[in-house]
């Protein structure tokens, strides 16, 4: 074999991945339409169900009550108000919490023996539930939005923190070497190897902390807050207005939504390179 | 031990007077390397290591499983310290500074990193501006056939071709040494004998000085222009075969069907006195 044969022949051998995305296309249509068909039936018979007296409208609420109570919300403005509020407490104390707690995962790499000091408060703490902490928070910070800040905070930090330190430790040590060999210094490891390698984590812990920030931002509103979608639940369930709840379980529901899918943009953006691996 | 550095220098001086002109690249004399196991008890890995690589030769490490090579590629690669005994590379002790570059059985590729960034690496962690690296870059990877796939991810490439790129990562910063750890065990026989001989063509053609860890019997005397063969442990070098083979005859696989290709190979496998039931501890 000549040199030009062996370089085809090597070249012929690097895959070219196949394309299903038509394919893929077809199915998330099927299955899209099996979804919606489900979820009408449900309202349908909901609904039926309602009118024919075999369900009690005061206990659970009904699909036309919800509908006429969302709508009544939506016009008086609170249910934009009270979003706002949730969304807002839950996104910046989200954000706060995940980065910082990121950040400071991430830079324990430089330093094991304050990460092995400290691993022990850290376990405790992530075991801890964070509702836990929501009375006293409220008491040093008050009942208005800076508190759920601080709840939100407090529920996604640690977390943030401990699976960037994990995703550090889960780095080949053999990517690490290849760094020392070429003469690179600590901080060039840290930003050439370790950063972006623990990205994936990072954004995963992201991803959790979206369920656990509104958790606390829920919990928190449960036990004193001015306005949100979670004091609006607790409020409408105490007056056994169960049309109300609904809408309000049904707003977080897409709050939730809407932040999970700017979270896989985001991790789209950052990870083009998983693209090809899913 | 004596018999097998006696051994080494006459067969030096009645072959190869050309490679005993040169200067030596890397030498290893008398290493030792001892690890404390987690009961306080001291094992002995490598016993005694002596070997002299000379400009532009390409040596094997062939040992059998367990003997010690990949204790032996860190202690060459500068990563970990001999117990006793001194290395020098160029002259120099190789734990400080990029002169030795390397190549693993896994490629190592960075999988966020494009396949032209990939190749930058040491270019960038020794400061060179982006422009010019992208440059040099540029040039190795034309020059190897793979401009096409600069600005791909490593994983929509096949393991033969990440073997590549990882090589001219390797290659771009210029190291005085170019160690390989058995860089391919992990691929498909047929790839294996392509990429054999076209690593030996680029690594020649660069006036690489290479050392090569492999078990694999075959591919160090296919390659090399020395084998040393290693005990077992604790590694000593049993004996050191004049091969040349592949630099006679222009061709890895041609080595591979020559006469005296299985003459070597019999005689290695002899001194390796592999035994399937003897267990690796």
């Amino acid at each position: 074999m000549s040199e030009d044969q062996l370089h085809t022949h090597i070249i012929r051998a690097g895959s070219v991945k196949e394309n299903n995305e038509s394919l893929a296309g077809n199915t998330l249509l099927t299955d899209n339409l099996w979804r919606g068909a489900g979820l009408a039936l449900v309202i349908v018979l909901w609904q039926v169900g309602v009118n024919l007296g075999w369900i009690n409208a005061f206990l659970m609420g009904s699909p036309a009550g919800i509908a006429g109570e969302a709508w009544r919300l939506i016009q008086s403005g609170q249910l934009l108000d009270d979003t706002i509020a949730t969304v807002s407490a839950t996104v910046i104390g989200f954000l706060l919490g995940s980065i910082l707690g990121s950040l400071a995962g991430l830079l324990l790499w430089f330093s094991r023996t304050t990460a092995r000091i400290i691993d022990p408060f850290m376990v405790a703490l992530n075991g801890l539930p964070k509702i836990a902490l929501a009375p006293m928070i409220i008491i040093w910070f008050g009942s208005g939005m800076f508190s759920k800040v601080m709840l939100a905070f407090v529920a996604t930090f640690v977390v943030a923190l401990l699976t960037a330190y994990q995703g550090t430790h889960q780095i080949d040590r053999n990517l690490i070497n290849l760094m020392r060999s070429l003469g690179a210094s600590r901080r060039k490891i840290f930003t050439k190897v370790v950063a972006p390698a623990t990205l994936p984590w990072i954004i995963s812990a992201f991803r959790l902390n979206i369920g656990f920030a509104l958790i606390a931002e829920i919990g928190g509103e449960f036990i004193s807050s001015d306005r949100g979608l979670g004091r609006m639940i607790f409020v409408s369930g105490n007056l056994f207005n169960l049309n109300a709840v609904w809408v309000g379980v049904f707003m977080l529901m897409i709050v939730a939504i809407v932040l999970y899918v700017i979270v896989s943009q985001v991790e789209k953006r950052l990870l083009p390179w998983e693209k090809g691996q899913k | 031990m004596n018999a097998s550095i006696a051994h080494s220098a006459t067969l030096a001086a009645g072959t190869t007077d050309l490679l005993q002109l040169r200067q030596s690249v890397l030498s290893l004399d008398a290493v030792k390397k001892n690890f404390s196991r987690s009961d306080g008890e001291s094992v002995e890995v490598i016993e005694d290591i002596t070997l002299d690589i000379k400009h532009e030769e390409f040596v094997s490490i062939v040992g059998p499983s367990g003997c010690g090579k990949s204790t032996m590629f860190n202690i060459i690669a500068g990563l970990l310290e001999p117990s006793a005994g001194t290395i020098t590379l160029c002259g120099h002790d190789p734990k400080r500074g990029a002169r030795i570059g390397y190549m693993l059985q896994r490629d190592l590729l960075f999988p966020w990193r494009t396949i032209i960034d990939n190749v930058c690496l040491g270019l960038e962690v020794q400061g060179i501006p982006k422009a010019r690296r992208y440059e040099i870059a540029h040039d190795y990877l034309a020059r190897y056939g793979l401009a096409d796939f600069a600005k791909q991810y490593p994983n929509t490439l096949s393991g033969g071709m990440r073997q590549r790129v990882a090589l001219i990562r390797t290659l771009i910063t210029e190291p005085d040494l170019i160690l390989l750890d058995e860089p391919f065990s992990a691929l498909d026989y047929q790839t294996r004998l392509v990429l054999e001989e076209e690593i030996v063509s680029i690594l020649k053609d660069a006036h690489k000085t290479v050392v090569l860890i492999t078990h694999d019997i075959g591919e160090a005397i296919s390659m090399s222009d020395r084998v040393a063969v290693m005990t077992q442990r604790p590694a000593s070098v049993k004996k050191i075969y004049d091969v040349g083979l592949s630099r006679e005859l222009g061709s890895c696989l041609k080595a591979r069907s020559d006469v005296r290709y299985q003459t070597f190979f019999d005689s290695i496998w002899n001194d390796l006195d592999i035994q399937i039931s003897g267990g690796e501890s």
